[in-house]
């Protein structure tokens, strides 16, 4: 498929974002790529070791890119037209470590493409052993690092990629709350956690801003929250053609203000000491840096900024817009480009209430 | 939207209980929960009854816990992640499959074969819990539901 034309308005945006000609030149590049074939391991239900051994019985090839995150795989193709077997897995990791160039080169020959869809077709998938979810989609959920026992809030969760994500980090203990505002999305919502076995979550309909008020009256406080808010998806180009034609500068703004009062009442309900990743799937500074900048000034001395490190090459946040200076502190959030890393864009943040 | 119902720790057993008799489980980890009169959820999150009510009194909760068995008359079928989180604990009612037959069943396919069992089995493949089955004289009756059935052969 043809890679649709960015608007005039939206490429003048991602230039001033990547001044430098060969960076621009880049991210347009990568937009024509289709983004790789990612899962997650749902390590509730079958740890990474044997989901991969799994899966390359069945011929696929996998590739683990972190070594501190084993359930995070890439599917780089299928070993075409070949019966496959122990044998042949053991002898392919025997000979990759003994003359790796030839061993790679060799399987690299017979490797296809997956058909469209396959991932979602597999018995594993349909078991709940894995999730597909884009790389740059996991990364706000390494940030927030949810363990065991922990009360946590994800205030826009459908389809869900996350939500199973961090249940599966809590290892299905202490509660999740997993909201989204939409019925249609909180079925998908819905079906993803049954298929992952996610037990220690409630999933709840409201409009994000009252349902945090909500539960702030009623004393609710939480350990962690992730906001991965609503966005215009100009991180989502790769692989969402429709953003070019839906993208639009009245509709960045108006998600500003959204994003503002999300993050807003969404801080309300930190414990003190509690983290909230604010993430999206979007390049403009008016919903990542700008809406860090309201926070930071509407909660002085109440939250900061924190630093985050993730496994991906991350650019700083942009501390000057257009005419906007923000607060210097937004440095310390990530923006990540799809031409950094073979990924979608993404912005992650992550704020601690001290007070 | 209806209210869904935590079950009393003797509502909890008589399940347990009737669980027991047909699987040999010994107990379910977490609270129970039911919408309608049919479904069992369990709840292994650390909220008690009454935050649980408190958040139902704020939104409407769409969902707690993860559908685990539904009541059949006096029988309780077990979902695909009811096997899956009780495996351990699973250790009669259990009927092996192979690799073909595993594929048709996967595919939402009864099985035509004799068991020598009757009432609600434990479709197992190798390590793979497959939800259950109704075992009857010659077949196994099929209720992996639509979105969970593989399309193609493998």
């Amino acid at each position: 498929m043809k890679t649709p034309e960015l608007k005039p308005l939206l490429a003048e945006r991602l230039k001033l974002l990547m001044p430098d000609k060969e960076d621009f030149n880049s991210f347009l590049e990568i937009l024509k790529k289709p983004t790789q074939n990612s899962i997650r391991c749902n390590t509730l239900k079958i740890s990474p070791e044997e989901l991969k051994e799994r899966l390359e019985k069945k011929g696929w090839k996998i590739s683990q890119p972190f070594i501190e995150y084993k359930e995070i795989m890439i599917v780089d193709g299928k070993i075409a037209n070949e019966k496959i077997t122990d044998s042949h897995i053991n002898n392919k990791h025997q000979s990759a470590s003994a003359v790796p160039g030839a061993s790679a080169k060799d399987s690299e020959n017979k490797l296809q493409d997956l058909a469209p869809g396959e991932l979602g077709r597999s018995l594993e998938h349909l078991l709940g052993y894995y999730y597909v979810q884009e790389i740059a989609s996991m990364l706000p959920v390494l940030a927030l690092k949810p363990k065991p026992g922990e009360t946590i809030l994800d205030l826009c969760a459908a389809p869900g990629s996350k939500t199973t994500q961090i249940a599966s980090k809590m290892k299905n203990s202490g509660t999740l709350i997993a909201n989204d505002v939409n019925l249609g999305r909180i079925r998908i919502l819905v079906t993803n956690l049954e298929r992952c076995g996610i037990s220690n979550t409630i999933v709840t309909r409201n409009q994000g801003f009252m349902l945090c008020k909500k539960l702030k009256s009623q004393g609710f406080q939480f350990d962690k929250i992730l906001l991965d808010a609503p966005c215009s998806g100009e991180g989502t180009l790769r692989s969402n053609k429709a953003t070019y034609e839906m993208w639009n500068i009245q509709s960045v703004k108006n998600l500003s203000n959204i994003q503002k009062a999300l993050i807003a009442s969404a801080i309300d309900l930190l414990k003190k000491d509690g983290e909230l990743v604010y993430s999206t799937c979007t390049h403009s500074p008016e919903e990542n840096e700008e809406v860090l900048d309201f926070v930071l000034n509407k909660f002085k001395g109440i939250v900061n900024v924190e630093k985050i490190n993730l496994p991906v090459k991350c650019r700083v946040g942009l501390t000057k817009w257009n005419a906007e200076q923000y607060n210097k502190d937004v440095e310390k959030a990530c923006r990540i480009y799809p031409q950094d890393n073979d990924t979608e864009g993404f912005f992650v943040a992550k704020l601690r209430r001290i007070k | 939207m209806e209210y869904i119902k935590i079950l009393t720790e003797h509502e909890k057993k008589k399940i347990e209980q009737k669980l027991n008799e047909q699987f040999g489980i010994k107990g379910i980890p977490g609270k129970i929960v039911m919408r309608g009169a049919e479904r069992l959820s369990v709840f292994t999150g650390n909220a008690d009854e009454k935050e649980i009510r408190k958040i139902e009194e704020i939104a409407p909760i769409e969902k707690a816990g993860v559908y685990f068995a539904k009541l059949i008359n006096e029988d309780i079928k077990l979902t695909i992640e009811g096997t899956q989180i009780l495996q351990e604990q699973i250790k009669k009612g259990i009927f092996e499959i192979n690799d073909g037959q595993a594929e048709e069943w996967m595919m939402g396919r009864e099985l035509n074969i004799k068991t020598g069992l009757r009432g609600f089995v434990v479709m197992k493949n190798r390590s793979d819990l497959l939800g259950c089955g109704k075992a009857s004289e010659n077949k196994i009756t099929n209720f992996i539901p639509k979105s969970r059935r593989l399309k193609n052969r493998g």
